[in-house]
């Protein structure tokens, strides 16, 4: 009896049964996990992306960690999708070259608008978002919410302060032109003080994060361009949420 | 004898300290260099690659008398490659933001050499509970190197632990500067080498003596 099992283990027929198996028990193993965690998955990068919104925003309270339910109840109350055509309007069915933004508001007053940014990185995907003013051409916060830098490194681009130096930062320049916001090699107080208002501090050992976000940020802007426009020329006389991006 | 406490002290002993996964077997030196910039995601990959380490060791090793030797790798591996997947799953539900922060090195510990070398080496010839002792004295060995590699990096580098600055102002103000090349992967080199060092300089423990 042993020596025939013995013989049977030797043989190739069970060396494919042997890997058969173990292939079906852990994939069954890995699907059920994968299948049992989505849910809490989904919720945690929903919770993800509104709370980068509104830290983009600078609407989320300093003092303590926030609850899921605050964050919800802000995002509420202060945050509206919307999509506009190229020309800045918005447009009720989102089209196939309709742009997507958010409005920073307050009691049905506009405060702002968000940009959402996504870009290469060093590794993959960088996804984030830039905030401005209703002027129109003052960042008012930046957020990333996913990328695969290197942590430590390029990974940086998560932390805060990285993140703070975007704010008050302006994308145009003195004679009105579109300059975005690029990162410095190094610190923003080494470049000439006219470049200063356009450069946030860099990561050192993460040059080429920091290229491509600066690539990245200067093409969504100018995608955006049209939008920034509308607010500038609005600049605090319309701030009715319906109508701001009304003809 | 095989089963009383002070076999598995000298399992224990053995992987933490005498033959140390990265100062001894000089294994699993890749990750050691990109995840101890940081202290926080130093200790987490620690934790992460110490129960993914003991959880192989125990199932590969129960295994053992029905894998068939020419295919035995490919089903480490798949092991690994599972144990690895589910525990990224469970830190994407419960853990989100360190999860985001370790982002591709917790998919990087399916193939990192310990996990693998273990595996071979010790779980397909020992019993199921020496092996998942074994494991987890390998885990530990690496996350003490690791850890104390990240302390070192993240205070000479950025002057600060776990996030926290702690080198005063005052300093800064005389003129100390953080080193920059602590954050880059030379940094690493240097340190894990010079721990290597210190470890095996200490009386008792040198390699040529044995």
């Amino acid at each position: 009896m042993s020596d025939k099992k013995s013989s049977f283990k030797k043989s190739r027929i069970y060396v494919v049964l042997f890997a058969l198996v173990t292939a079906l028990v852990f994939s069954v193993l890995i699907t059920s996990a994968a299948t049992m965690l989505k849910e809490r998955q989904l919720e945690n990068m929903a919770l993800d992306k509104k709370t980068n919104l509104l830290e983009a925003a600078g609407l989320v309270p300093e003092d303590k960690k926030p609850t899921p339910e605050d964050i919800k109840q802000i995002y509420d109350a202060h945050i509206r999708e919307v999509h506009v055509d190229p020309r800045g309007r918005i447009v009720e069915t989102p089209a196939g070259n309709s742009l997507q933004l958010y409005l920073i508001h307050t009691d049905q007053k506009v405060q702002g608008y968000i940009v959402p940014i996504s870009t290469r990185g060093l590794w993959g995907k960088i996804h984030g978002y830039l905030a401005f003013e209703q002027d129109g051409e003052t960042v008012a916060g930046f957020s990333v919410y996913s990328h695969s830098e290197t942590p430590g490194l390029g990974g940086e681009i998560e932390s805060n302060w990285f993140q703070e130096n975007f704010e008050g930062k302006k994308i145009l320049n003195a004679s009105n032109q579109l300059v975005s916001v690029g990162i410095a090699k190094g610190k923003v107080e080494n470049l000439p003080e006219k470049l200063q208002d356009h450069y946030v501090d860099g990561i050192s050992g993460a040059t080429l994060t920091g290229r491509y976000l600066s690539e990245g940020l200067e093409e969504t802007l100018t995608k955006y361009e049209s939008v920034s426009v509308i607010f500038r020329q609005k600049k605090g006389s319309q701030t009715n949420l319906e109508t701001i991006l009304d003809e | 004898m095989h089963t009383d406490l002070s076999h598995y002290k000298e399992i224990l002993i053995k992987g933490v300290w005498r033959e140390n996964p990265v100062a001894y077997q000089v294994l699993g030196i890749c990750s050691a260099l990109a995840v101890t910039v940081k202290m926080s995601t130093a200790l987490v990959m620690s934790i992460a690659l110490t129960l993914v380490a003991a959880f192989s060791g125990l199932i590969i090793s129960s295994l053992r008398h029905w894998i068939p030797s020419n295919i035995r790798i490919i089903v480490e591996l798949t092991v690994i490659a599972s144990l690895v997947i589910v525990t990224d799953q469970i830190l994407k539900a419960f853990l989100y933001d360190i999860s985001k922060q370790l982002s591709i090195f917790v998919g990087l510990i399916i193939t990192n050499c310990i996990i693998l070398g273990r595996a071979e080496a010790f779980a397909m010839a020992n019993n199921p509970a020496d092996s998942f002792v074994d494991g987890i004295a390998n885990g530990l060995g690496y996350s003490m190197i690791l850890v104390a590699v990240a302390f070192l990096r993240e205070l000479l580098g950025s002057g600060q632990f776990f996030g926290f600055s702690v080198i005063p102002q005052f300093l800064y103000d005389m003129g100390f500067q953080d080193m920059g090349i602590m954050v880059l992967a030379p940094g690493a080199f240097f340190i894990i080498g010079l721990l290597v060092w210190l470890k095996n300089s200490l009386p008792g423990v040198s390699h040529e003596k044995k």
